[in-house]
């Protein structure tokens, strides 16, 4: 108990130095870029590829609801509504902090195990500012950018049940895809993954940084991050969703 | 060109695999290690992970069907997203994070440090010794671990539509009661199977393949873990399709 406590203020910690360090503009502006470019060719593939199946899994469900009432016309707005708020952001930052978050772990855990972070520090050289906070921030932008890729996948793949497989017709999905949703919703999805990306950017990178035990400490790393990143966002999509969407 | 390469090595590495534990005991006492492994340490976690999935569809079930005046249904939008189609996902997804890229990260290690290599010099099958326990292990508590799952997510549902919307307490039960069948959790169990499939032999396959030096290991594990996310999902699909379709 007491050493998860330890723990968690030492993430605090190092989240702290990322952004003062990133609000201090002490963060190189090229790497940050070449990071989010790295990290958002990476993901893009796997987050269509999760949120399209999805889609269509929510379109294959939803008929069966409405269809026992006569309403399936409302289908696509329940899809539109689904995806855009909760699904897309969700599984976006699933496969982010399994592909980007996880990668960024392991290249700093190889780093700390060759030495390569102590020798950036010996050469007097801020090592958290230089290595980790361009991943951070790349992650945190990115993840936002993806869950938009994620959500057209996601309405495109409800598009592709409904229509071509369970012949619903193509102009009243159109129509009503729409009629639920509010600008507002794009926003909570953007505002959401926004706070997931610095999640899984400082976690990820956090463990990757303080890795211990040579090759098998870098596969534990990469584990953990996975795995405690997931938690800790699901947990704070709880609060968030509450917060938006929770009582109107 | 690539891809193409790395799918024939992948069903080459599972045909291996049957091959050399076909009609062969398993190496013994190892199997339930490994299912304790995998079971036992992947369960907090997952039970956390679809409780929250469990209040944010009420949550959003709630807001979805609350123009209509259909607040009485989320009871049956949990059922319906929840039990079929998210609890297992979100189950394969995190033993695939938790069990799976341990598995991956693992055999990694023993690749680069050779000691794959001197299992095959004591004239002991690698493929057999390796991953045999692992698979048996994770066929054996994934449907477990997906009912697991399936309990938590309707619980922390039923909580945050009875205790924090102020929703019906009976008329939730009798719409998820109503919705979903014993059938629902026998395809539940099935669906658990595949999952399990995919995860040890994609999770296997990368660890036996891993690159050389920490990078290597960190490779590995990373592409295990995606492989399997997408894979499953895509899987997901299917099986809805035939069952459900």
């Amino acid at each position: 108990m007491r050493d998860a406590i330890a723990e968690i203020g030492r993430v605090t910690l190092f989240a702290q130095h990322v952004f003062i360090a990133a609000l201090r503009g002490r963060v190189s502006l090229s790497a940050t870029y070449g990071y989010f470019g790295t990290v958002f060719l990476r993901c893009v593939l796997p987050v269509m590829a999760t949120v399209f199946p999805f889609g269509m899994v929510m379109a294959l469900q939803g008929l069966e609801i409405f269809a026992m009432f006569g309403t399936e016309r409302l289908l696509a707005s329940l899809i539109s509504v689904a995806v855009l708020r909760e699904l897309s952001p969700v599984l976006a930052c699933v496969l982010v902090a399994a592909q980007g978050g996880s990668s960024f772990a392991a290249e700093l855990g190889a780093m700390r195990i060759k030495e390569e972070l102590d020798a950036t520090e010996v050469m007097a050289v801020d090592a958290i500012a230089c290595h980790a906070a361009p991943r951070v921030l790349a992650l945190l932008i990115a993840c936002p950018l993806l869950n938009v890729l994620g959500s057209v996948a996601g309405l495109s793949g409800g598009f592709v049940t409904a229509v071509f497989f369970k012949g619903e017709q193509a102009g009243i999905f159109l129509a009503e895809l729409w009629s639920f949703t509010q600008p507002f919703d794009v926003w909570a999805g953007y505002i959401k993954c926004t706070i997931f990306g610095a999640i899984i950017g400082t976690i990820s990178c956090y463990l990757g940084f303080y890795t211990k035990g040579g090759a098998a400490g870098v596969g534990r790393a990469v584990n953990d991050t996975v795995v405690y990143s997931v938690l800790v966002f699901i947990t704070a999509n709880y609060a968030l969703s509450s917060a938006m969407f929770g009582q109107m | 060109m690539r891809p193409i390469r790395t799918l024939g090595r992948f069903g080459l590495f599972v045909g291996q695999f049957i091959k050399s534990s076909w009609g062969k005991r398993p190496p013994p006492g190892k199997s339930l290690e490994e299912a304790y492994r995998i079971g036992i340490k992947s369960l907090p976690i997952l039970v956390i992970i679809s409780a929250f999935i469990g209040t944010n569809l009420a949550i959003q079930g709630y807001a979805a069907f609350q123009p209509l005046g259909g607040q009485r249904l989320v009871g049956m939008f949990v059922a319906l997203a929840g039990v079929r189609e998210l609890a297992p996902v979100i189950a394969a997804a995190m033993i695939a994070a938790k069990a799976g890229t341990e598995m991956a990260s693992q055999i990694a290690v023993m690749r680069i440090r050779a000691q794959i290599d001197a299992l095959e010099v004591m004239a002991v099958d690698p493929v057999w010794y390796l991953v045999t326990p692992r698979f048996l292990g994770i066929l054996l508590v994934l449907p477990a671990l997906t009912i697991l799952s399936i309990f938590s997510t309707l619980v922390a549902a039923y909580c945050v539509a009875v205790f924090q919307l102020g929703l019906n307490s009976f008329e939730f039960i009798e719409y998820v009661r109503t919705s979903i069948t014993g059938m629902d959790f026998v395809y539940c169990m099935i669906k658990g199977w595949v999952f399990g499939l995919v995860i040890c032999s994609v999770s296997c396959y990368c660890g036996f393949n891993a690159k050389s030096g920490p990078e290597g290991v960190g490779q590995a594990t990373n592409a295990a873990v995606v492989t399997v996310a997408v894979s499953c999902v895509m899987l997901n699909y299917l099986m809805s399709e035939i069952f459900y379709g």
